[in-house]
């Protein structure tokens, strides 16, 4: 019969006594004001335990009236899986803690830039979005955190619109207008076309990451329809050949 | 950057920059609107002014790179002035040619010009070409001569006259009185009196009050408040300054999508002129009248540009409309009195404000004061942004300005507004661009979009087309929408597939009575109408395609 430890909690995570301890030790001795950093610092040394040759990441401000909730808890749960899961593939344990620790600044500077103003919240997640191809959840769970709003609001946010994609998506976004006018002048043949030549429907994504398709209503170039928008640069009645070019000359 | 303090430094201003024009000098106006760079127009701006450069008119010709003038099928144009000869479908080879023959040499280059598709003629003036030449551009007009990041242009062109006129010469009450006896609608669909809608707000319970510009145009098929707003943004800024006066706002909002990067640069630029000008923020033209604007930026869904659901993104929300028991012009963002209006709304601001509302009123219909513009576009040859007055048939657009049907097919109709609208079959061509009249046929006139569709387009696809677009933009939350529009869809579905059955019609019917009924929002209430209107017009096809299993287009099977 195993025995049963008597478990209190840090910052609403649950440890066990010695845990507790320990950690209060650590933030006398690391003279940090809250326990928030406490587990940010200890995010450092994981990341550093991996031996990642990164540069010193900018340790963000945390508000120290801001709670740390289950969120970070389960955060810091995710993370240990992930590196766990990675294991087993030898290099990508440090790619992945590389990627998440970068990811985590570049929010950082994000809502930063916004001045951490929660009526910002969409441009603050539209950025995000632009700079990873698709919102992460470590960064939802920071902006979270940052902006003192519910994760659960922010999923409520970002399934709300189609231009918000809570999976990895390609690094050069296919857009193809199905809009009244663009429909009327033959954009079903244009999207047969298109389909054709990145072999994924609406919605998917490419196996080797570059390309993600989907359809938009009305860009408002009626005039130059049917239209196709490859990374923001408009392209008006393609041929199948114009097609085959443009997709070949991003990389 | 003069500051200016008065009307009187605005007038000393304009005569300043008038006379450094002194109007001798000629001008190559290139359309470079979002329209116009897809078809590489910033090239041929870049190679007018180093070819100018090369041919020793440095100092001779102006290059201006202004926004859409409306014929957006023929982009990249270029206007050469005075002489007013028009240059289409440009590419940036052809630069050279134009800068050697007609700026220096004063010849035309024949193969340039605009060719009439049934004369075959080449016609050289722009205002001689029939798609300019049967609209009044009172409010496009001015796009041809402004570069849209100049506020000086503006301003040589009589700019913020309005403006000055209402701060000093009018009170409040007496701006209010103009718009209402000019009888100004609202030109975003609803057609609302937009003197009553002010004056609502403008005696609403409250200190704090905010004015907003509906710069979304989330309607498929719609880009003139883009064109307009792209290539002219002082005239909406203009306008929604006097409203703010005529109100009493302090604080203004412009909600736009962020997929529309010109426009964008083009809004906050005009922004941050006309602030270092005095003509925006803290005591414009010294007058005391504080004022300033926010640009939003925003995803924008279909659904965004209702009032209730932009407020509610403007606020960092989720845009969901409320029932309007309470108008937001009582309780709107932040619970606070808030007038909204779309841009083209706003720009006729300025116009009334100085030829006065008796011009106004002398153009349109009874009820229907005014021009509009409208985004013509489908099947048509001339597709673009046209401008008319109100009571215009849509046989003159479509034929007379459109130039008729592409590739020589035959007219089916025309869809007016959208998937809030309906189709106009051939037959009906002779109604009028009128909000009540457009609306009694079952056609709202919506954001003035038209679709031009031909005999190989499927009517009944056309509604399956309206009523998916709309299952996937409906917000959710009422019953009546979310769960109506979805059934109409599977049996439209059924019907394109060869699957209909006797009885499917009046179902259609029935449920679409339903959600006019019973939704919260316009949108549930109007998202019926392409089918019913569909169903009206053309229940031949419909027919046909339930007992006959035939798609009199080829299209659906």
């Amino acid at each position: 019969m195993p025995k049963r430890k008597t478990k209190s909690s840090f910052v609403g995570i649950k440890v066990t006594a010695e845990q507790a301890a320990l950690l209060a030790r650590l933030q006398q001795a690391l003279n940090v004001t809250t326990k928030t950093e406490v587990l940010l610092r200890g995010l450092d040394l994981l990341a550093k335990s991996h031996s990642l040759s990164v540069p010193e990441v900018e340790r963000p401000k945390v508000v120290p009236e801001i709670a740390t909730s289950l969120e970070l808890a389960k955060f810091e749960a995710d993370v240990l899986r992930y590196t766990n899961a990675l294991q087993q593939t030898k290099n990508r344990t440090e790619e992945v803690m590389k990627q998440m620790v970068q990811e985590l600044a570049k929010t950082d500077k994000i809502v930063d830039k916004y001045g951490s103003d929660k009526s910002a919240l969409i441009q603050i997640l539209l950025e995000i979005q632009r700079e990873n191809n698709w919102l992460p959840k470590d960064t939802l769970m920071w902006v979270s955190q940052k902006l003192g709003i519910p994760l659960t609001q922010l999923y409520h946010i970002a399934t709300f619109y189609n231009a918000f994609s809570l999976i990895p998506q390609g690094r050069h976004l296919v857009q193809v207008c199905s809009g009244t006018a663009c429909h009327v002048r033959g954009e079903p043949r244009l999207l047969d076309k298109v389909e054709d030549a990145l072999k994924v429907k609406p919605g998917g994504t490419t196996k080797d990451m570059r390309f993600t398709l989907k359809t938009v209503n009305c860009l408002g170039c009626c005039a130059l329809g049917p239209v196709m928008v490859v990374d923001e640069e408009y392209h008006s009645q393609p041929s199948a050949k114009d097609i085959e070019e443009i997709f070949a000359t991003v990389e | 950057m003069p500051r200016l303090n008065s009307a009187a430094d605005l007038e000393k201003l304009r005569q300043k920059i008038l006379a450094k024009s002194d109007g001798k000098k000629r001008v190559v106006s290139v359309t470079n609107g979002t329209d116009g760079r897809t078809r590489h127009s910033q090239d041929i701006v870049k190679n007018f002014i180093d070819e100018i450069k090369k041919q020793g008119l440095t100092g001779k010709v102006i290059v201006k790179s202004t926004g859409c003038h409306g014929f957006c099928e023929k982009e990249p144009t270029a206007l050469i002035l005075p002489e007013g000869i028009c240059y289409v479908s440009l590419k940036p080879e052809d630069v050279p040619e134009i800068v050697s023959e007609t700026l220096v040499g004063g010849r035309i280059v024949e193969r340039l010009l605009y060719e009439d598709p049934t004369t075959k003629q080449k016609i050289a003036k722009e205002s001689e070409i029939p798609f300019y030449k049967y609209q009044s551009q009172a409010l496009l007009g001015n796009n041809r001569f402004i570069d849209p990041r100049s506020i000086e242009d503006y301003i040589a062109l009589g700019g913020y006259d309005a403006l000055a006129k209402a701060l000093f010469k009018l009170t409040p009450e007496e701006v209010l009185e103009e718009i209402k006896k000019a009888n100004l609608r609202g030109r975003a669909g609803g057609g609302f009196p937009v003197g009553r809608k002010w004056e609502t707000t403008r005696n609403a319970p409250g200190n704090t009050k905010y004015i907003i510009v509906n710069a979304h145009e989330g309607e498929p098929g719609a880009f003139k408040d883009r064109t307009l707003f792209e290539g002219n943004p002082h005239l909406v800024l203009e306008g929604l300054i006097i409203g703010a006066y005529t109100i009493g706002a302090h604080q203004g909002y412009i909600y736009v999508r962020h997929d529309a990067p010109v426009l964008i640069d083009n809004i906050t630029t005009a922004l941050t002129q006309a602030k270092e000008y005095g003509l925006l923020g803290e005591n414009i033209l010294g007058s005391g009248f504080n004022f300033n604007v926010e640009v939003h930026r925003d995803i924008g869904i279909f659904v965004s540009g209702e009032s209730s659901a932009l407020m509610a993104a403007i606020e960092g929300a989720v845009p969901e409309p409320r029932p309007k028991y309470i108008h937001t012009s009582v309780s709107g963002i932040r619970e606070s009195p808030s007038n909204l209006n779309n841009v083209e709304t706003w720009a006729n601001v300025p116009l009334i404000i100085n030829r006065g509302a008796k011009w106004f009123t002398g153009i349109g219909t009874e009820e229907s004061k005014g021009t509009k513009l409208v985004s013509l576009a489908g099947n048509v040859r001339n597709t673009g942004i046209v401008e008319v007055p109100m009571g215009t048939t849509l046989k003159k657009l479509i034929y007379d300005i459109g130039g008729g049907v592409r590739d020589g097919k035959k007219l089916k109709g025309v869809h007016v507004g959208g998937p809030l609208g309906g189709c106009v079959p051939e037959g009906l061509l002779d109604l009028r661009l009128d909000f009540d009249e457009l609306a009694k046929a079952g056609t709202p006139i919506g954001a003035g979009s038209m679709i031009v569709m031909d005999e190989d387009n499927c009517m009944v696809d056309a509604a399956r087309y309206f009523l998916n677009f709309s299952t996937e933009e409906s917000c959710g939350k009422c019953v009546p929408c979310r769960e109506g529009i979805y059934q109409m869809l599977k049996i439209l579905n059924r019907i394109c597939e060869g699957k209909g059955t006797t009885g499917d019609i009046e179902l259609l019917e029935e449920i679409g009575g339903v959600l006019q009924d019973a939704s919260l929002c316009a949108l549930g209430q109007t998202v019926v109408n392409p089918v019913l209107c569909t169903i009206k017009y053309f229940r031949d096809e419909y027919k046909a395609h339930i007992e006959e299993k035939r798609c009199p287009a080829g299209v659906c099977f």
